[in-house]
């Protein structure tokens, strides 16, 4: 009884905190092009994304292998050589949004994104500004944050150093929808 | 006994606030396990060093292959150590479909054409543990004279090698592959075998250690099962080293085969060591 009471009630602590939104499908792109030289940019089609919307914690998981190039030698190359996807095989990102209020989403776009994302098993912290919108019971979420290979200590050899950019610009939009 | 039940209930809610991103992470990680995550290739070229690999290129992308074979090295100084004659072969190699690998070439051995075809029926992930393709060539001899042998029919210009390629990427920095391979021969001749067997079964063995980012040190063996006892050839093999750069892969390599198609050197290895190498491009 004691036992039952005490699930009922854990149950309940825990529902009251998680009413969240998901998605397995989330896009993430990155441009990490020099004019005149070939474009190096990339997009991740199945990024992980939950929202807390009670608390406005958001974190987000992708598999680097997952990021689709024009060439698929440039994939390769980019797990292989620079990103080291076989000891780091996911990026990670902790964090949230300020003031987050699901029923007044729509009332102000803007909103400000925090927290520290881990790639190679390096953290950065990211401030940035979210756009968010929501309709019926779908959330959408765009923003967009600068990043250099320096932050994540990737090495580039000398001879390509010139062909990638020193500023990465990474794009994130994302289609939310409640979990059940 | 229900206080405490209650302070735990409490602590929870507490906890999940304050923690609230770590809890969040947990149960992201629990919805990603579900998601397949594909290894990356078990090896750089399409090539181990002759054997094939089980890596096909890219959809859309064009890969150019020169291959050169010297003389053999115990020539010594009078052919500076086989340098003065050379074996090569120019291959183009195009995927116009994913998993689907499609190639021409034509090398000095035999004057041989040849026309190949490489496709992928699985690929190492996180839920099946091996990349198996599938190998498929047609070899013509065009050097066969038929003032020598009247009576060649055209068809004894053809060999052809089919070949299972079976790997794992045990972990990133090793990786083996098996290849049981079946070679036809339409035409063997009679004073260099000491009998005819024109269906030959193989057994090939490969493998690399990645000794940086960009190297790696690659052998292989094939086992040829269909050899009579008293031929003059021998069973291939091929040691050398995977250099890239960017847009190429260098393989250096040193191996007892002057061909580098595999109805040649799997059946007709001549046992000599020479040094070799490949040049891989990608367009």
């Amino acid at each position: 009884m004691k036992k039952a009471l005490f699930i009922l009630l854990l149950t309940l602590s825990y529902s009251s905190f998680s009413q969240k939104y998901f998605t397995r499908t989330g896009n993430t792109n990155f441009k990490a092009s020099v004019a005149v030289f070939e474009p190096i940019e990339a997009t991740n089609n199945s990024t992980s994304v939950l929202l807390n919307t009670e608390t406005g914690a958001l974190v987000a998981q992708l598999f680097m292998t997952a990021f689709q190039f024009r060439v698929a030698l440039m994939q390769e190359h980019f797990n292989e050589n620079y990103m080291d996807s076989y000891k780091y095989p996911k990026a990670i990102f902790k964090g949230e949004l300020s003031n987050f209020n699901l029923l007044k989403v729509n009332e102000k776009e803007k909103h400000t994104l925090t927290g520290i994302l881990t790639i190679r098993g390096i953290t950065k912290e990211i401030k940035t500004t979210a756009f968010l919108k929501k309709e019926n019971n779908t959330l959408f979420l765009k923003a967009t944050f600068i990043v250099s290979p320096k932050d994540f200590k990737i090495e580039i050899p000398a001879i390509v150093e010139k062909k990638i950019a020193e500023n990465i610009e990474v794009s994130i939009n994302y289609t939310l929808n409640e979990k059940e | 006994m229900r206080n405490t039940m209650l302070f735990y209930s409490l602590l929870f809610i507490c906890s999940s606030a304050i923690f609230g991103q770590d809890d969040l992470m947990e149960e992201l990680n629990l919805e990603t396990k579900k998601i397949v995550t594909f290894n990356l290739p078990a090896f750089k070229a399409m090539k181990i060093g002759n054997l094939q690999s089980t890596k096909v290129g890219g959809k859309g992308d064009l890969y150019l292959y020169v291959s050169h074979r010297f003389g053999p090295l115990k020539d010594g100084f009078d052919t500076f150590f086989g340098l003065d004659n050379a074996n090569t072969k120019i291959q183009l190699a195009y995927s116009f479909w994913e998993g689907i690998q499609l190639s021409i070439s034509r090398e000095s051995y035999n004057r041989t054409l040849a026309g190949a075809l490489k496709f992928l029926l699985a690929k190492q992930s996180n839920k099946f543990p091996l990349t198996i393709a599938g190998y498929s060539t047609i070899n013509i001899n065009t050097l066969l004279d038929e003032n020598n042998f009247p009576e060649l029919k055209s068809s004894d210009r053809f060999s052809y090698a089919n070949q299972l390629l079976i790997s794992r990427r045990f972990s990133e920095n090793f990786s083996f592959e098996l290849a049981p391979s079946y070679v036809r021969q339409n035409v063997q001749n009679l004073n260099i075998v000491s009998e005819a067997r024109h269906n030959q079964f193989a057994m090939g063995f490969g493998g690399r250690v990645k000794m940086s980012k960009r190297m790696s040190l690659n052998a292989e063996y094939i086992y040829n099962l269909s050899r009579p006892e008293n031929s003059p050839f021998s069973d291939a093999f091929a040691v050398g080293v995977d250099i890239e750069t960017g847009g190429h892969v260098f393989q250096l390599l040193f191996t007892n085969a002057q061909s580098t198609n595999e109805p040649a050197f799997i059946s007709y290895a001549e046992g000599d060591v020479v040094f070799g190498f490949n040049i891989v491009r990608v367009f």
